[in-house]
């Protein structure tokens, strides 16, 4: 056989699965946001079945952009990935140059630390709405009694009573309602993800020059110079990286978002595309396309990256 | 020594003790999760017993008949396997051909793989429901087999590649000067080479199977709906059952997290696609 076609038939099978699984789902969403498309429409069942002879145009994007929910799911979305982002990032950095250095138990430490990046999602979101999270059985709900328990037998005590009686009562925060259930989503994601940002900071951080560093000590820089000068310019990269990883997963979070709220207040666009998929195919394809846009403006500037280091 | 210039007393104290809170912070609500599993749902949400009860393991010995948890489980591993071994199957060949006999396309085809997995799963929720509705597929074990193959074949196929473009050269075209061929290459030199880092590709690609939670969730109801389905079907019982649902849980996470212990360097580069070493 040629040099050349064996390779090439190898490649085949992955190439040609990948092909169909890209191009079919995603030409048949493109061809759906086009048209007038339906489940349950009694008064018009022809639009309960796809066809050309329903094309609607733009009409199901003019449809999506005025709907209410749209904006809010956008800046949802933006607000859910970008607290993640910026809190994954900052927390990773510090714990990743925390035990970077050899101390008694490292290994240990890293294995508890990355333990929560396993966790399936549903187990993750089941876990911390209820055992933790919930306002009275989970433990908030005990530490907050705790906490208004101290403060009232406090009341009682001769000479500091006074102040203590000044104190409010402390109220537990329900994570279900409509303004906190993203923070539900924002705390539980960033325990999951944190872990991930600080084992590729200190896999990044084993290949920081050392030599370059003890120059810098020599030279009498402190503790923080060294890692403002030397460290964070050398995470730059990891740092980015994590940064469009992450991105691209949260912008399709839905188990969190489902299991804690039913998206009741918490809408991102991969939810309101369930919603409308339940009966507007028209307008879920719609969203879909504009969901597809978003994460590429992410993925072109991961792939750029990542494709520099390629063929090294 | 420079080290020494650097070594305050929080370096040599303060660091340890406060990476160890750190990690034991992060470790707790698993912890959590496990100590409530071995506590009745009566006291699981009583305060005296917060820390010592009566443990017991009825959580785990009914994990049958309240939720049919083998059931789902066996699910979850026939679909997490399968997938693996395809996505091994098609992963390794192509790997295999891109890694030693790359050509100029190899690179963007690559990158063209990789960005297939960026594709949001909900904007192409309703055609992948509507297919498989309509080839009749919907629920069923090989569904889910193929989507979880096809949507990491791209990290298989990256892994695989990163590992092969390790392995020299040279020992393959010794191995074509003696006349091996192709299937030979892969058989005798290939895969004993590599061995190991075809089994943290498949570990990797095992547990991403196992968590997998959209398409699970979406694409199946009863016959082939795995752990993910289970647990996010039971979402909410505002605190009537955290003994037995925390129980079910940690029995779905438990093996996963420790498979993935033993695979923390491979997943930086599974996850980043080679980009940070």
């Amino acid at each position: 056989m040629s040099d050349r076609k064996l390779p090439r038939l190898l490649q085949t099978p992955a190439v040609v699965l990948l092909l169909i699984w890209m191009l079919v789902p995603l030409s048949l969403t493109l061809y759906f946001s086009f048209i007038r498309y339906v489940l349950n429409n009694l008064r018009r069942p022809e639009w309960t079945t796809p066809s050309f002879s329903n094309w609607r145009g733009f009409g199901n994007y003019e449809f999506v952009l005025n709907s209410k929910d749209f904006l809010f799911a956008i800046q949802n979305s933006l607000l859910i990935v970008g607290s993640i982002l910026f809190l994954t990032v900052i927390l990773g950095v510090l714990i990743a140059v925390m035990i970077n250095r050899a101390f008694p138990g490292q290994g240990i430490v890293r294995v508890l630390l990355i333990s929560p990046f396993f966790v399936m999602p549903a187990v993750n979101a089941v876990l911390w709405i209820n055992m933790i999270l919930d306002p009275v059985l989970g433990l908030q709900g005990l530490a907050v009694n705790g906490i208004n328990d101290l403060i009232a037998s406090l009341q009682g005590a001769p000479g500091i009573g006074w102040f203590f009686s000044l104190w409010p009562d402390v109220a537990p925060i329900s994570f279900r309602a409509t303004q906190t259930s993203a923070y539900a989503v924002i705390i539980m994601v960033t325990w999951q993800w944190t872990p991930f940002a600080v084992l590729i900071f200190m896999t990044s951080l084993q290949s920081e020059d050392q030599q370059q560093k003890e120059a810098a000590v020599l030279d009498g820089a402190g503790a923080l110079s060294q890692f403002r000068f030397l460290t964070l310019p050398h995470l730059a990269r990891p740092i980015a990286i994590v940064v469009m990883i992450q991105a691209i997963f949260h912008l399709s979070l839905y188990a969190e978002i489902e299991i804690v709220s039913r998206g009741n207040g918490n809408k991102n666009l991969p939810y309101l595309i369930g919603e409308f998929a339940n009966n507007n195919i028209g307008a879920a394809s719609a969203t879909g396309i504009f969901a597809v846009i978003l994460a590429n403006i992410v993925a072109i500037f991961l792939l750029r990256m990542i494709g520099k280091t390629l063929m090294e | 020594m420079a080290i020494v210039a650097t070594s305050t007393k929080f370096s040599i104290y303060g660091r340890p003790v406060l990476a160890w809170i750190v990690g034991l912070i992060f470790f707790f609500p698993i912890f959590w999760l496990v100590l409530t599993s071995f506590k009745t749902d009566a006291d699981a949400v009583k305060p005296e017993f917060l820390i010592f009860f009566t443990p017991t393991l009825d959580n785990y010995l009914n994990m049958t008949e309240n939720y049919d948890y083998w059931r789902f489980a066996t699910n979850s591993v026939i679909t997490s396997v399968f997938a693996t071994v395809f996505a091994l199957a098609v992963g390794i060949p192509c790997a295999y051909a891109m890694a030693f006999n790359p050509s100029r396309a190899t690179k963007d085809v690559l990158m063209w793989m990789l960005s297939t997995k960026m594709l949001p799963a909900a904007a192409v929720l309703y055609p992948m429901t509507f297919l498989t509705k309509s080839l009749g597929l919907f629920d069923t074990h090989f569904m889910v087999i193929v989507v979880l193959m096809l949507i990491n074949l791209p990290i298989v196929v990256w892994m695989l590649f990163t590992y092969f473009k390790e392995i020299p050269k040279d020992i393959i075209e010794a191995g074509q000067m003696d006349g091996v061929n192709t299937w030979g290459e892969v058989k005798e030199i290939l895969i004993p080479l590599a061995w190991g880092g075809i089994a943290s590709t498949a570990l990797l690609c095992f547990i991403f199977c196992w968590n997998e939670a959209y398409w699970t969730v979406r694409l199946t109801t009863t016959e082939a709906a795995t752990l993910s389905k289970l647990i996010e079907g039971n979402r909410a019982p505002e605190g009537l059952f955290f003994g037995r649902l925390s129980a079910v849980s940690a029995a779905a996470v438990g093996p996963i997290i420790v498979l993935g212990w033993f695979c923390q360097k491979q997943l930086v580069q599974g996850l980043t696609f080679g980009a940070v070493k």
